[in-house]
């Protein structure tokens, strides 16, 4: 039987209201604290005045490899390997804290933070499972996320090398080439 | 006053505001504070636990106490947007260099 502690419902709690404040879907809430469903329903309306959105969670590594979302995703899993090197924390702490360094970052570069605390924690799912992994670009020196089976004799970043239509799209807040 | 003068109290004042802004950081938000500063836990456990007293000695060096942490030529073109290529924006060298920075923490472990 498991003892319950109101400290650690106390820390379930806090992280799950940083949680539901960074935008994150109630599946991340399940999985990440030991709270139940329905204390979590009631959680995530008195933190963000809605309820949360219904349907399924994004399931595709694609999207992390295109060029715009990959840059973002690049950036995120780096700051978040820093975090993780130099500090212990658990897992999901580590994601909280990299996501707030992500966004503080892109708004300081005027640009939408594309990648949200869920596609972020999704991304660190998909690393740890070895669907995507980290891979060094053979010009500038950098890890940026990629396929686990990239080349990593041949491989140059989207940065360094951008595809032929990449940065021409006019949406504000999107990352602009010219 | 000699200009040597003026050279040495302008290193003091710098350590002062330095190690004063990285006691701040480290007090506030630690895990932070390390990607901020880009120290070691150890090293960020020193200066937190430095009395004004002592925080008052080691700023009158007459070295700084911070270094360069742009040691990377690739770092400092991005940066400083010379030698960009045509495929790159303000933005994107601006992003680029975020992340090869994030990836440098050899020296903070």
């Amino acid at each position: 039987m498991i003892v319950k502690s109101i400290l650690n419902e106390t820390r379930q709690i806090e992280r799950a209201v940083t949680l539901i404040q960074l935008g994150a879907r109630l599946q991340v809430l399940e999985t990440e604290t030991s709270l139940s469903y329905e204390r979590l329903l009631r959680l995530y309306k008195e933190v963000s005045g809605k309820s949360p959105s219904k349907g399924q969670l994004p399931f595709s590594t694609d999207w992390f490899l295109t060029w715009q979302p990959n840059i973002h995703a690049s950036l995120f899993l780096n700051i978040h390997e820093y975090i993780s090197k130099t500090s212990a924390l658990e897992e999901i702490d580590s994601v909280i804290k990299a996501y707030s360094l992500y966004s503080e970052q892109m708004l300081a570069c005027d640009v939408e933070p594309l990648l949200s605390v869920t596609r972020a924690w999704r991304l660190m799912k998909f690393v740890d499972n070895g669907m995507l992994t980290m891979t060094r670009c053979t010009h500038c020196g950098g890890l940026f996320v990629s396929e686990p089976y990239e080349n990593a004799k041949h491989y140059v970043c989207g940065l360094c090398n951008p595809p032929a239509r990449a940065g021409k799209g006019q949406a504000t807040g999107s990352i602009h080439l010219h | 006053m000699k200009p040597d003068d003026q050279i040495l109290d302008d290193i003091r004042e710098t350590n002062m505001s330095y190690l004063m802004l990285a006691q701040n950081l480290i007090r506030q938000d630690k895990v932070n504070a390390l990607f901020r500063l880009g120290v070691s836990e150890q090293t960020a456990d020193l200066i937190a636990g430095l009395s004004p007293a002592q925080l008052m000695k080691v700023a009158s060096l007459n070295t700084l106490l911070c270094r360069f942490r742009m040691d990377d030529s690739n770092v400092w073109n991005l940066l400083t947007q010379s030698n960009l290529g045509k495929s790159a924006s303000t933005q994107t060298a601006r992003l680029h260099a975020n992340i090869l920075m994030a990836g440098n923490f050899k020296e903070a472990m």
